[in-house]
């Protein structure tokens, strides 16, 4: 029966709870249901699903995880809102939910030869956690690999402690800036648009993946213009505070499109296409 | 040529010379619609502005559009200046929106209109007219028409009296049945001028007060908790009560605290440039109440 | 076509109301509304077109999803489909048509909504055909009419003498079984009056005029309420979250519920990082209009307007579907 009712959340059990930001946690979820473990058996980067705090509600993230890495679901969250906040609450052994795994992910078969840049702003780089690891674990099916990763302050870098895993991978290019740096910041300063024109990565045969809050795609978008990448070189992951994930709550429309269903994950020649924009 | 005509004609002169002086950027006042009802209306061009009418059609208390006037329409720019045409029960709106800090007395050119009462949905004189003791705007720059001739009647609050004379047990019952038919639409904080927090406190994602269920319980809190938060700066226009879908004698429950305010403090809302006394700041000396 | 007088219709009606839920049209305080009655002498037979449309009855105003009950750290979730027949009797034709318009999306869009389709297996609608097109009414412009069955199980048009009864599924044809029926006197009602029609104007138009700036012209006035998105019979969008009913002796019970929700209120379209794609209330009423004769129609298939009129008499500022059409097409 459970399965049949996509509303229903599966069960699951936090089995680990760490800060990965000043306000982000990330939450480790153990699914407990045999239909929940199907479920999630080969979710793909880029999609996302619900993660229930039992009395506040649900609230969409990007998975953050990748089934190669591990039975447990990762999910990374900022404490903004009623359901972030007292998922902030909760600890290991605690119950939650999760509904999913939702959308259209990234193409992550299309893209093998490529050179991939990603380009991961706050928050926003959670989704794409999944896409590096994925092409770390398959390192020989991808080319170059390029991470530039930003936040607006030191404190609020997300995965910090995989930097030096992802700075010493092969052929992988990692870089870091910050909007304003502090007394022990050491690295670049300045927006990820100005370490993009400075790193300035080749479109020769490149994809470059973006997500961040919806300003700083609009204009990463623009910058891979500037340095060569056309419109099909280009990919983002978009988000609207959905409240069903299937296409039928209505909330998360762009024009006749679906953030949930037809995305989240699109190319930048689809968004300029579409009729009404994110921004 | 009929006062009312004299009006019209007067106010279009007036809006034609601010738009087209660059006085304002923006007119805001009435016009006829294709079905021959009058709603509010947004001139930008002196061209537009033969669009204007005058009547006792025009109900509507158009300051709450100033709420959506506060910003610039384009980054970097000045926030917009105002025409606002105004009626004398609008008119006290202005004086509690200014005293709030909400609205600058400098953006906007107040056109005030002499007025011998609006109509109701049923063509009939509108409650708030027939309690008014106005008919001369409170606040203006230009006034058009003459005082009219009409005896201003006092407040009797006689519109209370059928609230008044049950008991608590029947009144309790009476709310009930109201909010039965209420859809939680939220028209009636939308259209009140005096509703412009950001986010409302009775549809926080948290539930604080109230879950998003539209149920009889969530209404009764929602309305009453509306009614709490305008007490002493409700102006009586009966706006929340006009646009109810669902017809919620909703102006009942504001005029309640009115008369309640009036009788405690001596404050009618928005008969001078002044606060509520229900605000007020705890100092190291505890209330001043 | 069968015929029924107006004493075996009551008789009929409250032998239903014994079997099933039975929801019909009501005086509520002077508004007809669709209301659940345990009598034929609550049913309105004469009355205008019903204030709120029936979509209540199958997309409830709020409907608990899951009953959640949490003891210390273990969750045990129960869904909540209640397992009952309900009748919907004297809805109007256009609400019918609206139901079909939800099907698309909550029934025939895979997944189909769990809940949605629950209630409408168990649901027969019954409609009563109109004898004049009301205030704002353009159903003959949106393909349905004052008399048009096919959304229904059954159609019945009211006559001098009686009620005319149209089966139109079988579903209908076995509720009108336990009807005795009888000689037919007279003709049904003819239809009174009806509106002048609107011009409904093909999808990818409406998708050129996106940028036009007829948007602001009828939108700047829009005060952001719900009433539109609530009065009208397509309208299906919907929130949901969790509301504890009560904690005791260690037992904390959840309900996690659905609620209507509208496109046209001012943080619809915000995102979790707080920006608003949406922010002014002319692009919200953009999204509503283009929504019913655009985006709707090209995802899901049919047009979301059945021309009910209830927005148009309900906006308080005169917010005017087919104004907007007429300017659309006019353009």
């Amino acid at each position: 029966m459970a399965l049949a009712n996509p509303m229903r959340p599966y069960l699951g059990r936090l089995v680990g709870v760490r800060n990965l930001a000043t306000g982000i946690k990330l939450f480790q979820v153990e699914l407990l249901e045999p239909e929940g473990k199907a479920a999630f058996a080969d979710y793909q980067p880029g999609q996302f699903a619900f993660l229930s705090a039992f009395g506040a509600g649900e609230a969409p993230f990007g998975l953050a995880s990748t089934p190669a890495r591990g039975p447990y679901l990762e999910f990374a969250v900022n404490a903004i809102g009623h359901v972030t906040n007292t998922l902030h609450t909760l600890d290991v052994g605690d119950p939650v939910g999760v509904r999913g795994p939702l959308g259209r992910g990234f193409p992550m078969e299309q893209l093998r030869g490529r050179n991939i840049v990603i380009i991961g702003g706050g928050i926003g780089g959670a989704p794409l956690r999944p896409v590096i690891q994925t092409i770390l674990d398959r390192r020989e099916d991808y080319g170059h690999l390029t991470i530039l990763w930003a936040a607006r302050s030191p404190d609020l870098l997300i995965f910090t402690e995989e930097f030096d895993e992802w700075r010493s991978a092969w052929a992988t290019e990692f870089h870091v800036t910050v909007d304003r740096g502090d007394e022990r910041w050491r690295d670049n300063v300045g927006l990820i648009t100005q370490l993009l024109e400075k790193v300035a990565p080749s479109p020769q045969n490149a994809v470059a993946i973006t997500c961040g809050p919806p300003i700083m795609i609009h204009f990463v978008f623009l910058t891979l213009k500037k340095l060569g990448f056309s419109p099909d070189q280009m990919l983002t992951t978009l988000e609207a505070r959905m409240h069903c994930g299937i296409g039928k709550c209505g909330r998360c429309n762009l024009g006749e499109k679906f953030i949930c269903t037809d995305g989240p994950v699109f190319w930048q020649y689809e968004i300029a296409g579409f009729l009404e924009g994110f921004l | 040529m009929s006062v009312r005509r004299a009006i019209i004609h007067q106010l279009r002169e007036e809006a034609r010379r601010l738009l087209s002086e660059r006085r304002v950027d923006c007119i805001i006042g009435y016009e006829t619609g294709p079905r021959g009802r009058v709603r509010p209306a947004f001139l930008y061009e002196p061209a537009e502005a033969d669009r204007l009418v005058w009547g006792p059609e025009c109900v509507h208390n158009l300051t709450t559009y100033l709420h959506n006037k506060k910003k610039p329409r384009k980054r970097g720019e000045e926030p917009p200046r105002i025409g606002i045409v105004v009626k004398p029960c609008d008119s006290r709106t202005l004086n509690v929106l200014f005293a709030e800090r909400q609205i600058e007395r400098g953006r906007v050119y107040v056109i005030g209109i002499a007025c011998e009462g609006v109509m109701g949905r049923d063509g009939q004189p509108a409650a708030k007219c027939r309690r008014c003791t106005d008919r001369v705007p409170l606040v203006y720059d230009l006034l058009l028409g003459e005082p009219p001739a009409v005896e201003p009647a006092p407040d009797d609050w006689s519109d209370l009296e059928r609230v008044a004379a049950m008991a608590p047990a029947e009144r309790l019952t009476f709310w009930l049945r109201e909010f039965d038919r209420c859809i939680r639409c939220y028209a009636c904080r939308q259209v009140c001028p005096g509703c412009y927090c950001p986010t409302c406190a009775f549809e926080r994602d948290d539930g604080l007060w109230v879950d998003m269920g539209i149920e009889i319980p969530q209404k009764f809190v929602f309305h009453l908790g509306r009614a709490f938060h305008l007490a002493g700066r409700c102006v009586e226009c009966d706006e929340c009560e006009r646009v109810c879908p669902m017809g919620l004698p909703l102006s009942l429950l504001n005029r309640c605290l009115v008369r309640e305010i009036e009788a405690l403090y001596g404050h009618r809302a928005g008969r001078a440039e002044a606060l509520t006394p229900l605000l007020f700041e705890l100092g190291p000396e505890g209330s001043p109440i | 076509m069968r015929f029924t007088t107006l004493d075996r219709l009551k008789a009929w009606l409250d032998r239903l109301a014994q079997e099933v839920d039975l929801v019909a049209p009501c005086d509520v305080d002077g508004h007809v509304l669709y209301r659940p009655v345990s009598s034929s002498e609550e049913v309105l037979l004469d009355y205008e077109r019903p204030e709120l449309p029936a979509k209540d009855y199958l997309f409830p105003a709020t409907e608990v999803l899951l009953r959640i009950e949490q003891r210390g750290k273990d969750v045990a979730l129960e869904e909540v489909l209640p397992d009952r027949r309900q009748v919907l009797f004297g809805i109007r034709p256009c609400d019918a048509h609206g139901l079909a318009a939800i099907d698309a999306l909550f029934l025939h869009q895979a997944p189909p909504d769990r809940y949605y389709q629950h209630h409408r297996e168990r649901t027969t609608l019954v409609g009563m055909a109109c004898i004049r097109m009301w205030e704002g009414c353009f159903c003959t412009s949106m393909g349905g009419g004052p008399t048009d069955a096919t959304y229904l199980d059954v159609l019945i048009r009211p006559g001098p003498e009686g009620f005319f009864l149209q089966p139109v599924t079988p579903r209908g044809v076995a509720v009108l079984e336990g009807l005795e029926v009888t000689e037919p006197k007279g003709e049904p009602l003819p239809v009174e009056e009806y509106n002048p029609p609107v011009p409904v104007t093909p999808t990818a138009k409406w998708r050129a005029m996106f940028e036009g700036n007829i948007w602001m012209r009828h939108g700047e006035r829009c005060l952001s309420c719900r009433i539109c998105t609530y009065v009208c019979p397509t309208c299906r969008c919907f929130d949901v979250a969790d509301r504890v009913v009560d904690i005791r002796s260690g037992v904390t019970r959840i309900e996690r519920i659905r609620a209507w929700d509208a496109c046209t209120s001012p943080n619809y379209r915000r995102v979790a990082g707080g920006h608003n794609p949406r922010p002014t209330n002319w692009e919200r009423l953009r999204n509503r209009f283009l929504c019913k004769f655009c985006y709707y129609p090209e995802d899901f298939g049919p047009l979301g307007c059945v021309g009910c009129g209830r927005c148009i008499v309900s906006c308080p500022v005169d917010i005017d579907i087919t104004e907007v059409m007429r300017d659309v097409a006019q353009k």
